[in-house]
């Protein structure tokens, strides 16, 4: 400590409105508004600003600070694909201060973003590979941003599955969309809900995400997975795919933890030394298995 | 580096030309409560000259316990945000000690190198600081246990040394020439000297080499538990920490007017790391002292190469629990 070492500043991509204070958000006007389960929702958002909308782009896997003027910033994954543009959407449940305030948004209100944060899915490398998706409840959101973003280029990837579940029929989320890619003949969907939680005509399958997963276990050659979800299921979800032969290089998941500033300072996020803002939200299960388990 | 002297008498003068030059000058000022604690003075006759240590360091200077990230509002036409970076004032921060000093090159790294920090910044470019070395510690000083010492100029752009008559100026960046600069006729050319017996003494508690060792096996340590026993979870030791960086953002107003802030928050808050589920992924206060004392031993130098204590003792005079720092690194670092 006694030798400072010289500063070396390097400029990170603008990744606020008006160039390099990271604290400014964009404004961005609520375009449309899906009820999605009880108390979740899906937001379209638009630029404003049309200078904003040419110069921001992002990858699979990165989030954003959404935050209502008054009440706060709360973060969420981008859940619409980067391959659909002009638009953003985030699917958020309504839980904390923020959120229910931003719950009572409306039509065409303006809200903050910040953003994009965080690391990314390799997708490129997975070109020519087998792809497995686990995940449950509101956890789909993040990674429906990946599987469109497979979906609009599906001849580079080799078979799709889907294994999602959640507490019960109604709080499954984006209920079109499943119906969409179980008949699109290309994706092998697996959806479940927890017992107890089917409908008297729930035609899928019953049972915890984890055992729906050991029951039909994915084949691991030539295949990556990606497990998203409440911590339960990343912490049970990823040793099943191991032990079914899939390398823990190759098994992804996206962490999420508190998190106020999205660029590695307010120090909330922190799993060991490892920022999961800045470090990921994007990691391997086998650089989860070098963490501690603070997530 | 330039060194110089100047007479000790002729210090409130040098000190009431820094106040003419119109910046905002910060000094440690003794209250009622017989605690010293910086605030922004007029004369140097409202300067302490006789403590230890501030109460708090000087790092609101760079990192306010509150600021203003931006302000907004609603108008017919949308929102308007604005912040208020330029309003941030030229600033001299005069009598914070060495470790304090050594605490703003942490700070620096941390904000600046990855991912800059606009306010930080902002605020840093316009701060220079004025440190007076230590003529005496008490028992929580150890900063001779972090490669630091009561004569460490890091950080620091100017480091005054009291020798009875004369006082030992080092002068360390441009900033603090510029300083020195403002009073030109007070300072003479000096030859290097040897602070050493102006210096208090300073027991040294560990070998800060071998606890960068051991620590890296620490985090399974049995003695979390008992080094945090009697943890409230007050955060009083983060506030009173000059390298402590961790923040909320808060909004302030209603939808039509009001402000975003940013304030400091502290890794020992139940609420920290709490999800909006309920899930907390650090559960208690064992696993959030745990966090703080390795994030100062361990993360800080993993990621920046750096100690992020600097031994300046506040936390253990502040700790309503008694909790001692350097006492719990050696239990959790003991074999």
């Amino acid at each position: 400590m006694e030798n400072q070492t010289d500063i070396e500043v390097t400029l990170t991509p603008p990744s606020g409105a008006g160039g390099l204070n990271q604290y400014i958000p964009y404004k961005m006007r609520i375009a449309n508004i899906i009820e999605e389960a009880p108390l979740v929702q899906t937001y379209r958002l638009e630029f404003i600003d049309e200078k904003d909308a040419d110069q921001f782009t992002f990858r699979a896997g990165q989030f954003a600070e959404y935050g209502v003027f008054g009440e706060g910033e709360s973060t969420f994954c981008i859940a619409s694909s980067p391959t659909r543009e002009g638009y953003l959407e985030c699917t958020f449940r309504s839980s904390g201060r923020v959120t229910k305030a931003l719950a009572n948004c409306e039509l065409n209100d303006i809200i903050g973003l910040r953003g994009p944060f965080g690391n990314t899915f390799p997708i490129e490398e997975w070109y020519g590979k087998n792809i497995v998706f686990v995940t449950g409840g509101i956890a789909l959101p993040p990674l429906r941003c990946v599987i469109w973003n497979l979906l609009d280029q599906r001849d580079k990837f080799g078979e799709i599955s889907i294994y999602y579940g959640a507490r019960s029929v109604n709080d499954l989320v984006y209920k079109e969309e499943l119906e969409e890619w179980k008949n699109r003949g290309d994706v092998k969907l697996f959806v479940t809900v927890d017992p107890g939680g089917e409908t008297p005509d729930w035609k899928g399958l019953i049972g915890f995400v984890p055992t729906i997963l050991e029951q039909n276990p994915p084949k691991s050659e030539n295949a990556v997975a990606i497990v998203a979800g409440p911590p339960i299921l990343i912490k049970m979800g990823m040793p099943i795919l191991s032990r079914n032969g899939f390398d823990n290089a190759n098994i992804y998941t996206t962490l999420e933890n508190r998190m106020k500033c999205g660029v590695g300072k307010c120090g909330h996020c922190t799993v060991g030394k490892t920022y999961v803002c800045k470090d990921g939200p994007v990691f391997t299960y086998e650089e989860v298995l070098k963490m501690p388990a603070e997530y | 580096m330039e060194i110089k002297n100047i007479k000790s008498s002729d210090i409130p003068a040098f000190f009431d030309q820094l106040i003419k030059s119109g910046k905002v000058v910060m000094a440690p000022v003794l209250k009622k409560s017989g605690k010293v604690f910086f605030e922004a003075v007029q004369s140097y006759s409202q300067v302490a000259t006789d403590y230890i240590q501030t109460g708090f360091s000087a790092k609101s200077v760079v990192f306010p316990k509150v600021e203003v990230l931006f302000s907004y509002t609603k108008t017919e036409e949308g929102i308007e945000l604005k912040d208020s970076i330029a309003d941030i004032p030229e600033t001299i921060v005069w009598g914070l000690r060495p470790c304090d000093g050594s605490a703003f090159s942490y700070m620096t790294e941390f904000f600046l190198r990855e991912n800059p920090d606009t306010y930080y910044a902002a605020r840093k470019e316009k701060t220079t600081l004025i440190a007076v070395s230590c003529p005496k510690a008490d028992d929580a000083c150890f900063c001779t246990s972090v490669d630091l010492n009561p004569g460490s100029t890091s950080g620091s752009d100017i480091l005054l040394t009291f020798m009875g008559e004369d006082t030992y100026v080092e002068v360390m960046t441009e900033k603090g020439k510029a300083a020195v600069d403002i009073s030109v006729s007070l300072f003479t050319v000096s030859e290097e000297k040897d602070k050493e017996e102006y210096l208090a003494k300073i027991d040294v508690k560990f070998s800060m080499d071998e606890i960068k060792e051991k620590i890296k096996n620490a985090y399974d340590s049995a003695e979390w538990k008992n080094v945090s026993m009697g943890c409230f979870g007050c955060g009083a030791c983060a506030f009173s920490c000059p390298t402590c960086t961790c923040f909320d953002i808060q909004d302030e107003g209603t939808q039509n007017k009001g402000q975003r802030l940013r304030c400091w928050d502290s890794c020992g808050f139940g609420l920290f790391t709490k999800h909006s589920s309920g899930h907390n992924p650090k559960t208690n206060q064992t696993e959030r002292r745990r966090q703080r004392l390795m994030h100062k031993f361990k993360y800080s130098v993993e990621n920046l190469g750096i100690v992020s204590c600097v031994g300046c003792g506040r936390c253990i005079r502040v700790c309503p629990a008694h909790l001692n720092i350097f006492e719990n690194i050696l239990s959790v670092t003991a074999p």
